[in-house]
């Protein structure tokens, strides 16, 4: 292994990781200081949960497809949506695995099945800048954010299939691409829409609290 | 130098951040414009080649100056973001038509979005920036001072308030045949406090009545405030919480001072919202007693037996559709239907429904933004077409701005259906008790005229001008009245209406709101400002029931009654009636 590539697969993904993890601190103290308001009625509504169980529900609502309406009806964006996540989960761990825990890759079937998730990720990644661009509705919402992030985690999750057998021998291109991206996409999150997964259990925390108290949660609806 | 920036567009940016707290920021700061919740807004549905309607995107004009003034990444590459800031009065006029006019905060998007932004939550706060700097719609801007300085919004009077009360009372008395019936005000210790809408003191005092006797025959300790009323809060169309805090202030002082144990809120989706739930929040009050709806109410009488009831007293076909603010922000969807069940034969839900109903398009106080109704009613095709495929005869629905906005779509769409609550069905379901009927007392024979039901005829030597702009309407109540005896004299439009009610001096005049010419809120000021036509009985009737208040907001006497188009045969002749005390 080159100096550069133990470089880019260690020092610099701890930098990076730091980096993150001082700008996500100061995220979260920016998000605590906005005052929470307080739910002072009584609780309304026959389906009550307790305020934990309705805010657990809110949480895990993206797990449940059938409970709302957009992930019932649009079951093929649903899967998208979990192929591109679990892509995203795969390739970080891959950034840990390669300098803390190369044997596991020394296991073909997990270089293939790493290999299998990542490349499925990066499909879905076309598929969604395709689905960007080529929709006018989803065109007038977008932002470069939005198209900047797709792309860099598409092109981020072709470079983890390439790099997933570790083979730095057979040439190291695909490696140190892929963890000069990876420091990239740590640094860069915080100040982009990736960072949607910090704001995620707030968002969801709050509505689970409302609508659970409200009896809203778990979402009621008769079927046909 | 930085762009120069208007007073309001100042005072709005200003605002923007004392009145964020960490929900609000979430919801702004999280969308990842995934486009997933544009199919749940009915604007979306009946709009399908304008983006613009989508929630994201309507969210995006107010999250924008939130990126560019609360957020980092914005305030430092905001083109990157698409955050922007506002400078012109003439930008928050168009954030006033997106958030007002393209929005009606039913919350739908919110239940659909899987990162759990809550769109309709800061739609109504952005409401309640433009209406701190005066950019409103009209409308809103008339409600809201009503609220504030009469203390209701639509201007009752109070005592139009009690009159209507005292009448409905009489009414009951003489329906049932029971002298003690009472709708008492004012009395001390009850076990209910009972709270309405002013649409029914001025529109609908039926619904007062109706429930004035499923209290009275439940054996309910109960009494109607004489002030502090009006469950209805235009604070939460507005987005304006110290208006929305300060009415609900009222509600709950007043149910202190009388010592009630329990406050009742009559069929009214919004107020059941902001009275039961948001209105301790926006006022920061803990209110020390019980608040329910009247639905609750009224399943509980039938559940302990304090009334009976006949379900085949209601035999055709109803279908329900839910409030955006009972169902998805006050989880009420199972008890109406419980209730319903109980008091009807045949009832067809409507698809989808409860959380996952549409809203009724006349929410977030849209009915009283008229620049919007065409917008409105061209979005409302989704209701319409739901309503259609149950087949029912009546959507019954718990809200009374429900009523409206569906009456309005029903026409516009020429549904053959009708708008009812369950309120009225479960009074017109309540057996009542045959001792009750049939008083102790020895039976005093009376005049048999003064008994005698109202028949054709009975309108005889009364001239009744009726003034509409649609040859159909004239035509047909013309006939009605005439084969009732009356001597009927037409006018399409305002100008002829003055000449003709000048000249003829009608016992009663029905008149039309919309016309050509001089409107009907023209002529209706006339005639009341005209020292010798001032006392003439008018009965307004119009199609559009947002352009109702418009007479209300006149510095003359109210009218005398009022009709909502379509009328038929015998609402028409009952009302005539009663406004000439015939029969
Ligand atoms: S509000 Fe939610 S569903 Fe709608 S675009 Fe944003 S993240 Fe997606
Ligand atoms: S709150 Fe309702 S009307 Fe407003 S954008 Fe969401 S779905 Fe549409």
């Amino acid at each position: 292994m080159s100096d550069a590539l133990h470089f880019a697969s260690h020092r610099l993904q701890e930098v990076a990781l730091l980096i993150m993890a001082i700008v996500y601190t100061l995220r979260l103290r920016w998000i605590l200081k906005f005052p929470a308001g307080k739910e002072r009625q009584a609780p309304t509504g026959v389906g009550s949960l307790n305020p934990r169980g309705s805010i657990i529900y809110s949480w895990f609502n993206i797990a449940q497809p059938w409970a709302m309406e957009s992930t019932r009806t649009k079951f093929f964006l649903y899967l998208q949506f979990v192929v591109f996540h679990v892509g995203v989960t795969v390739a970080i761990g891959l950034s840990f695995v390669i300098p803390y825990g190369p044997g596991l890759l020394e296991y073909s079937t997990i270089v293939l099945v790493i290999q299998v998730l990542c490349f499925a990720a990066f499909i879905v990644g076309i598929m969604r800048i395709i689905r960007r661009l080529g929709s006018k509705a989803m065109r007038v919402i977008s932002s470069p954010d939005d198209y900047f992030a797709v792309l860099l985690l598409t092109v981020w999750f072709f470079f983890a299939a390439l790099a997933a057998p570790n083979n730095y021998a057979a040439g190291e291109a695909a490696l140190l691409t892929y963890f000069w991206l990876t420091a990239f996409f740590l640094i860069y999150v915080p100040f982009s829409k990736i960072s949607h997964y910090l704001y995620y259990p707030f968002t969801r925390y709050y509505l689970g609290k409302t609508l659970g108290r409200r009896g809203v949660y778990p979402i009621v609806r008769g079927n046909k | 130098m930085g762009k120069p920036r208007s007073h309001k567009a100042e005072k709005v940016l200003e605002r923007l951040e004392k009145k964020l707290n960490r929900q609000i920021v979430m919801s702004l700061a999280a969308c990842v414009h995934c486009g997933n919740c544009s199919s749940s807004c009915h604007y979306v549905l009946a709009n399908p080649d304008d983006p613009t309607y989508q929630p994201s995107y309507k969210a995006d004009q107010l999250r924008k100056l939130f990126k560019r003034h609360v957020d980092w990444t914005g305030r430092v590459i905001p083109w990157f973001v698409k955050a922007k800031s506002i400078y012109t009065d003439e930008e928050l006029e168009e954030l006033k038509d997106v958030v007002f006019g393209k929005c009606t905060n039913c919350r739908r998007c919110s239940i659909n979005c899987p990162m759990g932004v809550d769109h309709a939550t800061f739609n109504r706060m952005a409401r309640g920036l433009l209406v701190s700097v005066g950019v409103m719609p009209e409308g809103v801007a008339v409600v809201s001072k009503d609220q504030w300085e009469i203390g209701n919004q639509m201007g009752v009077l109070k005592e139009d308030y009690l009159d209507t009360l005292e009448w409905m009372e009489e009414e009951l008395q003489e329906e049932l045949d029971i002298p003690d019936i009472k709708i008492p005000v004012d009395k001390m210790d009850c076990d209910v406090v009972y709270s309405i809408n002013p649409r029914e003191v001025k529109y609908d005092p039926r619904t007062i009545a109706e429930a004035a006797k499923i209290f009275h025959f439940a054996g309910e300790n109960w009494t109607m405030p004489s002030e502090g009323w009006d469950m209805t809060n235009f604070g939460l169309f507005s987005g304006d919480d110290d208006l929305g805090g300060a009415v609900g202030r009222r509600l709950y002082e007043k149910t202190e001072e009388l010592r009630g144990k329990k406050l009742v809120i009559s069929e009214c989706g919004h107020g059941y919202r902001s009275t039961r739930c948001e209105a301790p929040n926006w006022g920061k009050i803990d209110v020390p007693f019980v608040m329910e709806s009247s639905v609750d109410t009224m399943l509980r009488y039938i559940k302990e037996r304090k009334i009976k009831v006949d379900k085949n007293k209601n035999t055709e076909r109803v279908t329900f559709h839910d409030s955006c603010n009972n169902a998805r922000s006050c989880g009420l969807f199972e008890e109406p239907r419980e209730l319903l069940n109980l008091v009807v034969t045949d009832f067809q839900e409507m698809y989808p429904n409860r959380t996952e109903n549409y809203c009724c398009t006349g929410g977030g106080g849209a009915m009283s933004m008229s620049e919007y109704t065409p917008n409105r009613l061209k979005s409302a095709k989704i209701k319409a077409e739901q309503l259609k495929a149950t087949g029912a005869k009546y959507v019954v629905t718990s809200c009374h701005n429900c009523v409206d906005g569906l009456t309005d779509l029903i026409k516009h769409y020429e549904l053959d259906m009708k708008v009812t609550q369950l309120v009225n069905l479960v009074a017109n379901a309540l057996v009542i008790p045959e001792k009750v009927k049939e008083p102790e007392v020895e039976k005093v024979e009376v005049p048999v005229e003064a008994e005698a039901p109202a028949e054709a005829g009975d309108l005889a030597g009364r001239k009744i001008l009726v003034v509409d702009d649609e040859p159909d309407i004239l035509t047909f109540f013309s006939t009605v009245l005439e084969d009732n005896g009356a001597t009927v004299i037409q006018a399409s439009d305002g100008d002829e209406a003055i000449e003709k009610v000048r000249q003829e001096k009608p016992d009663l005049v029905t008149l039309d709101l919309n016309m050509p010419g001089k409107d009907g809120g023209q002529v209706f000021e006339f005639i009341r400002k005209d020292e010798e036509l001032a006392e003439t009985p008018v009965c307004i009737v119009t199609g559009r029931p947002e352009l109702r208040r418009l007479i209300y907001d006149r510095p003359v006497p109210p009218p005398e009654g009022y009709l909502d188009k379509p009328v038929d045969e015998e609402t028409l002749l009952r009302n005539v009636r009663k406004i000439l005390a015939v029969g």
